[in-house]
């Protein structure tokens, strides 16, 4: 180990397309330290280890620019399967185990002990035997190596959650002459003293020289585990530190950052907080990858509430939850009423309108028209563009076609004509005909989720603007769950993050960013400051 | 080159040669019957005549060759043997002796000939009109009977568990049939002329004799005329008669006899043209397979003219059978729009109309009180039948596909025991030995046989417009459609679309699903008693098998995906499909005959409609 560094990664530039997505990143690593990896959701971090790991996806768009060094050489990583042979391991968020397997089976996969045979000399290596008893002894070492007590013989399926982590780090672990590891969130799934197990097992993979790459959203882990740190924000380095001379609230700062201008700008006003539109209590709402753990919430009528927080950490699941369209507990109050959950056709009913954050999944009829999509609602919640013709009821072609119109002028929905189908318009167009939907329902509260999620520049100010002349001039209640954080803050009165499942904080729009990166990492800045104050 | 310039030229090229190939058609069609025409026939007619005379005559000298040498042998007093021998010699002496020198094609006088001819078909022709027309009567006048005959034999065949072919033709037996006095008046007349026409070939063949003229008789008879003799037919037989080198202008006769054919092939290269011109607007207004369908369609309309088949009339049967089929189709409709996708479990739907329409047999409704009562009774039985179905459906999203074909399968093989034990009583439907039902059920005009097809139907010429049935496919059509309107056909479609969409509003998905099924099922019980009335039998037992692919493919055809489809796919498709199936067959027969090619065809042909459908069926085909 004569170079100062394991890895190096120089001026990593990396683009799809037209879009640079990694500009000038630059990331170095010593052997047998605790490299944190810290950034927002899309800032950068998993592009930055397709082209440490050799990813076909890096390869087949193009390449990247910039130089990767190994123990300081320069090494041109093809394959995944070149990492491995390099020394490069990756812990992986979802487990990559087969259940059907002993641990040691899976610890060895591939990279089996075997010995000769009759049959394997004349027909090759892939026949030869397995040597169990090497095999278990090797996994045995690994899992000691982790600090786990399980048998070796036991099989993946069933095990919990936590114990699958450390049958994959094991894994990596037993692959002679590994150098660095990376760790890719591998907190998430785990609960709080296994957390802190994992972070003591890395820990103690380091004493033993090898490096790891630890890739998180939460700060203290960051603050607990890593020797330095590695900040990457919008697809460029944010900063590096070491952990000594930095604090919590700083790599918070560095984490959100400052991006761009606000493309909207709201007149200042102080909220509203008179009258209790809806009071959202323990909410529990099992929306798979946006889970809700219990939250309690009040949105005032008249006001922009932003609901922000990173992805996974179950924003989604509010809205999808008040609507019922997971399986929610809990009790809402709209407008004084209680709100039956269970049911989306009564959320609609009782007068709450949404844009979904999917829009092809949920948000649309596809192959059915503009006018079709517009008035789905309005036609089956409140029975309206029906006309009787003799024994039947039928769509009222004309009144369907005067308010498509109306609704294609008022939010500049770009297409051919309202027969246009759903499916072929642009993703801005068809977020303005979901808007239009909700607004024909004619809502007093309104949930908007992801409203900007894959539009283009234009058309995310124009459905901001709509939103805040809704507020505006018709008063209505608007809820916007954004990951867009600069979103939030241009139009919102209050914005709620949300981590865990859980409601961390409301902060007003003008509150710092360091306040939001913490908050967003699952810690309540005022108790931070608290602590902060305490150290000083 | 850029690929649509090339294209475009080529498709240029194509509508000079197809303007140029109608125009040559368009100016030679009229000589026809012209004087070119005309002078074309008389030209090979008499070089036939000729032809034919010459080989008698050749004929006669050589006998009266053998004759004479037999004689003078027997004179000689030589042996058998040597007789023989020369016999032989003297034969082979007189055919070298007079083949091919017997007349001068281009010295001889013929001008008494031509005009002894003229008459002579003159009175032949009017001989055979007369003959026709009296046929005509008899056949009209006995045709009741032989109706009766053959439905007698149909009855006996079915009574006996025979198969009963489909659409045989009734014939009557012309044994019985007296020439008129008027016919045998101008049969008199037209010997008369023949032997005019006797002395003028004398004229020319002196050797010949009345024995050899009455002899020829008939051959010249044929070669002069023929019942309904037409410019092709005659000129086809005087060309296969090897007398080609009496027309001076062969590539005028020439276009002159293939005239209509040339306009057929500039019709079609005018066709391609277009195709070619508005390839890409085509493809994406009808998508590729469409295209090569309606492309198909027209060739064999094409292929029909030039083999000479009746395309009125098969485009008659195309229409009936795409009144036939529409029904089952259009149950296709409600199925993809719920997101059942096809309903290939559409035999449960034919068998409860199978079920209505035994019933009215059974109570012995007649008319159209027993079709109503059949439709009742199977929309009845469908409902529930459908609910049922559509429950098993909801518990088995995302398998529809097999899950349909399954239960169509299974539903034909269940009913294959129940149409056995079914307390039916009526000897229609009964076997006369044993139990159990029928495999064929004639209908007759004491049930609802035809009842649609026959109502206000009239015909143009040969081609007959089932005025009842076109009109009872298209109320079905129209309240499909306005079904799509209404509130709930507008959720269906909602659910079928996107169900997590659906389900975002409020509407229960499962509950439009069993709609969508229960409303496809209706519509198959209807659509079989409509097909049932119009082809005059009801098929039990595996019958109704493969009729819900041919639906599925039909609609397919019709320009629908497994989750999206219009009213008008229904109709288009139905056509296409039928269309090509009642024109393959006959088409295929003339291209190979003996064969059961149409048969393949039409298996090949739904089946692999299907299975492009499938592969399209990912989504994205928003034609």
């Amino acid at each position: 180990m004569s170079a100062e560094y394991v890895l190096e990664m120089k001026n990593i530039t990396k683009r799809y397309g037209e879009n640079t997505v990694l500009s000038d990143v630059s990331l170095s690593v010593r052997p047998g330290e605790i490299h944190a990896l810290l950034g927002e959701n899309g800032a950068g971090k998993s592009t930055l280890m397709n082209v440490l790991f050799g990813m076909p996806v890096i390869h087949t768009t193009g390449g990247f620019e910039g130089q990767v060094l190994l123990d300081g050489e320069t090494a041109n990583v093809t394959s995944p399967h070149d990492a491995m042979v390099k020394g490069i391991g990756m812990v992986h968020q979802e487990f990559m185990l087969l259940p059907g397997f002993t641990v040691t089976e899976n610890i060895k996969l591939n990279r089996e002990t075997t010995h000769p045979n009759i049959v394997s000399r004349i027909l090759g290596k892939n026949l030869e035997t397995l040597d169990m008893e090497a095999m278990a002894a090797d996994a045995r070492k690994a899992l000691d190596s982790v600090g786990m007590s399980i048998d070796e013989h036991t099989l993946v399926e069933g095990m919990p959650v936590g114990y699958m982590q450390f049958v994959e780090i094991a894994r990596e672990i037993d692959k002679t002459g590994v150098k660095l590891l990376v760790f890719d969130e591998p907190t998430a799934v785990l609960t709080e003293s296994e957390a802190t197990q994992l972070v003591s097992v890395m820990k103690q993979i380091a004493a033993n020289g090898i490096a790891i790459i630890f890739i998180t959203h939460r700060l203290d882990e960051v603050m607990a585990a890593a020797d330095s740190i590695t900040i990457l924000r919008d697809g460029k380095l944010a900063a590096t530190r070491e952990k000594a001379k930095t604090s919590v609230v700083e790599l918070a700062e560095l984490m959100i950052g400052r991006k761009g201008e606000s493309m909207v700008e709201a007149d200042p006003r102080t909220a509203p907080q008179d009258k209790v539109a809806m009071s959202i209590r323990d909410l529990y709402v099992d929306m798979p990858g946006e889970e809700v753990r219990g939250v309690t919430l009040d949105v005032y009528e008249g006001e922009i509430l932003g609901i922000g927080g990173l992805a996974g950490q179950g924003k989604l699941g509010i809205p999808n939850g008040v609507m019922s369209l997971y399986d929610t507990q809990g009790s809402v109050t709209l407008f004084g009423e209680p709100l039956k959950l269970g049911n989306a056709g009564d959320a609609l009913r009782a007068g709450i309108a949404m844009v979904s954050e999917d829009r092809k999944g949920v948000g649309l009829l596809l192959d059915q028209s503009i006018e079709d999509n517009i008035v789905f609602n309005a036609m089956q919640i409140k029975g309206e563009y029906l006309h009787k013709v003799g024994f039947f009821t039928l769509k009222d072609g004309g009144a369907v076609r005067r308010t498509a119109d109306k609704m294609i002028r008022d939010l500049d929905i770009r297409c051919f004509g309202p027969m246009q189908h759903a499916g072929t318009l642009s993703g801005g167009n068809q977020q303005k005909v979901c808007i239009a939907r909700a607004l024909v329902m004619d809502p007093r509260f309104l949930f908007v989720s992801e409203p900007t999620r894959g539009i283009d520049i234009g058309a995310k100010k124009l459905v901001l603007e709509t939103l805040l002349r809704l507020n505006r001039e018709q008063g209505m209640t608007i809820v916007i769950v954004s990951s867009e954080l600069q979103e939030l803050k241009s139009i919102s009165d209050r914005i709620a993050i949300i981590s865990e499942g859980k409601l961390v904080d409301i902060l007003s729009p003008n509150a710092s960013d360091a306040d939001f990166g913490l908050a967003m990492s699952g810690i309540k800045p005022g108790d931070q400051l608290e602590k902060g104050d305490d150290a000083q | 080159m850029t690929k649509s310039k090339t294209q475009r030229i080529i498709a240029i090229l194509l509508a000079v040669a197809a303007v140029a190939l109608i125009a040559l058609g368009a100016i030679h069609m009229p000589q026809r019957s012209a004087q070119g025409g005309r002078d074309i026939l008389d030209a090979l007619r008499i070089r036939t005549l000729l032809n034919a005379t010459g080989e008698g005559v050749v004929e006669s000298y050589v006998a009266i060759a053998k004759q004479e040498a037999s004689n003078k042998a027997r004179e000689e007093g030589l042996g058998m043997s040597a007789l023989r021998e020369a016999v032989a010699k003297a034969e082979e002496e007189a055919r070298a002796q007079h083949t091919g020198t017997s007349v001068d094609y281009d010295t001889v006088n013929t001008d008494e000939l031509v005009s002894a001819l003229e008459s002579y078909t003159a009175a032949l022709s009017a001989y055979y009109r007369t003959a026709d027309a009296a046929q005509q009567a008899y056949i009209e006048e006995h045709m009741p009977e032989a109706e009766a005959a053959a439905e007698a034999e149909r009855e006996a065949k079915l009574a006996a568990g025979q198969e009963v072919s489909e659409d045989e033709e009734v014939t009557v037996d012309m044994s019985g049939f007296v020439a008129t006095e008027e016919m045998n008046a101008l049969m008199a007349k037209a010997d008369e002329a023949y032997l005019a026409v006797g002395e003028a070939l004398k004229g020319i063949y002196p050797v010949l004799d009345d024995a050899a003229l009455e002899t020829l008789h008939d051959t010249i008879q044929g070669i002069v005329y023929q019942s309904g003799d037409d410019f092709t037919a005659q000129y086809d037989r005087y060309m296969e008669a090897g007398s080609g080198a009496a027309v001076s202008n062969t590539t005028t006769a020439f276009f002159i006899r293939y005239a209509d054919d040339l306009i057929y092939c500039g019709v079609a290269l005018a066709l391609a043209a277009l195709a070619l011109l508005f390839s890409r607007s085509l493809v994406e207004k009808l998508g590729i397979p469409r295209i090569i369908i309606s492309l198909f369609f027209i060739l064999l309309c094409l292929l029909a003219l030039l083999y000479d088949l009746s395309l009125p009339t098969l485009l008659s049967n195309s229409v009936v059978r795409m009144g036939m089929n529409a029904i089952m189709v259009l149950a296709m409709v409600p199925g993809i729009q719920c997101g059942i996708s096809l309903n290939l479990g559409l035999p449960i739907g034919l068998v409860a109309g199978l079920i209505g329409g035994l019933m009215t047999i059974e109570y012995g409704i007649p008319g159209w009180g027993g079709f109503l009562f059949a439709i009742a009774v199977g929309s009845v039985i469908a409902a529930v039948a459908g609910w049922l179905y559509g429950l098993l459906l909801n518990r088995l999203k995302g398998e529809e596909m097999s899950v349909t074909t399954y239960v169509g399968f299974s539903i034909v093989s269940v009913m294959c025991i129940a149409w056995l034990v079914l307390p039916f009583t009526s000897l229609k439907l009964r076997w006369p030995l044993g139990t159990g039902l029928r495999n064929t059920i004639g209908l007759d005009s004491s049930n609802f046989k035809h009842i649609l097809d026959d109502l206000l139907s009239f015909s143009i010429g040969d081609f007959t417009v089932p005025t009842g049935l076109i009109l009872f496919m298209l109320l079905c059509c129209f309240l499909v459609w306005l079904f799509s309107r209404s509130r709930t056909g507008v959720a269906m479609q909602a659910v079928g679309n996107n169900p997590r969409f659906a389900e975002a509003t409020g509407i229960s998905v499962d509950r439009m699903r069993i709609v969508g099924t229960v409303l496809s099922t209706v519509l198959g019980a209807v659509g079989i008693l409509v097909y049932s009335q119009s082809y005059g039998f009801m098929q039990l037992y595996t019958a109704p098998r493969q009729m819900g692919f041919i639906a599925a493919s039909a609609i397919l055809i019709g320009g629908a995906s497994t989750s999206r489809c219009k009213i008008s796919h229904v109709i288009i498709g139905t056509f296409l499909f039928q269309g090509v199936l009642t024109l393959g067959m006959p088409v295929a027969n003339m291209l190979v005959p003996g064969t059961t090619l149409s048969e393949t065809l039409r298996i090949l042909i739904s089946n692999g409609i299907i299975l492009y459908a499938l592969t399209k069926s990912g989504g994205g085909s928003r034609a």
